[in-house]
């Protein structure tokens, strides 16, 4: 019995460690390097002049309407920073391609659709509008 | 996204559910697989099941949470979709029945292992509010769904 109750301790022991490390991992900010540009196409909507904002989520993913709504948020302080949100289970081609293993994971796209970073899990709002910063001004062209 | 046939719930009446999971599979954890430990177990998958099939907002422990928790600390300041947390409680439904007949089969060990998972999975939502089954729900969509 006592060899019972250490060894589920030891579990919930290893199991709130574990989640102390994924909670960490929550929305930090990769640079990464994806071949090639997403279009309107791949997207199902119009990208962003400056930014575009890619969200995946799911319908039993709890954090994604919070992250939505946080990145509307953050995207409308720029009118050339748009956010899309993709339905990452019914576009599992698309999820695949980019590797997107969990929801809500954010990509942020550069004025020509290339991937500049990406945030998985939900980001906090500095994390969000860090990402964005990165994002190189549009140039005269793209405007 | 937002489907309007959506239904919004508390998010700490479930966190209130999970607390309530976990004592019950930490106790048959705790008791093994002997009579007591499969009633228990019994009893656990048979709360499993109105959240499962219905939404969270129909079990026992959602009852519990609305008639003696909920009066006492107010109207919560955002709520969730029911969603998450059914599909949470279908996976729960599905390793407490695994637990349970591998229990009744005399299988040990399965017994002992799903009855972790249980314990472990209510543990971390009910004491941190993480969401296993969000984060299994594309995994498993990815895996069981061929590429196109």
């Amino acid at each position: 019995m006592l060899l019972r109750l250490l060894a589920i301790g030891a579990l919930l022991a290893v199991a709130s460690v574990a989640y102390v490390w994924w909670s960490r991992q929550q929305g930090r900010v990769r640079h990464v390097v994806v071949a090639g540009a997403l279009t309107p196409a791949d997207l199902g909507a119009p990208r962003g002049q400056r930014a575009t904002l890619v969200q995946f989520s799911t319908p039993m993913c709890a954090k994604c309407p919070p992250t939505r709504d946080l990145l509307l948020r953050v995207a409308a302080d720029d009118p050339y920073v748009t956010h899309i949100e993709i339905d990452a289970s019914e576009h599992l081609d698309l999820a695949r391609r980019l590797d997107i293993m969990r929801t809500p994971t954010t990509l942020v796209l550069d004025a020509a659709g290339v991937v500049v970073s990406r945030m998985n899990g939900a980001p906090s709002e500095a994390q969000a509008r860090a990402a964005l910063a990165e994002v190189p001004p549009p140039t005269e062209y793209s405007i | 996204m937002s489907p309007t046939d959506d239904i919004r719930i508390d998010p700490r009446g479930y966190r209130f559910g999970a607390l309530v999971t976990l004592a019950f599979a930490l106790a048959a954890l705790i008791l093994g697989p002997n009579a007591a430990g499969i009633i228990l177990m019994a009893v656990l998958t048979a709360m499993f099941l109105p959240g499962a099939t219905v939404g969270p907002h129909v079990t026992v422990q959602s009852f519990l949470f609305r008639t003696f928790i909920r009066p006492r600390i107010g109207a919560p300041t955002e709520t969730e979709s029911f969603r998450p947390p059914r599909f949470a409680q279908q996976m729960g439904l599905v390793m407490a029945a695994a637990a349970l007949v591998l229990g009744l089969a005399g299988v040990t060990a399965g017994f002992f292992v799903f009855a972790a998972l249980v314990t472990v999975a209510s543990f971390l939502n009910g004491v941190f509010g993480f969401c296993a089954g969000c984060e299994i729900y594309l995994l498993l969509k990815r895996a069981t769904t061929k590429a196109a």
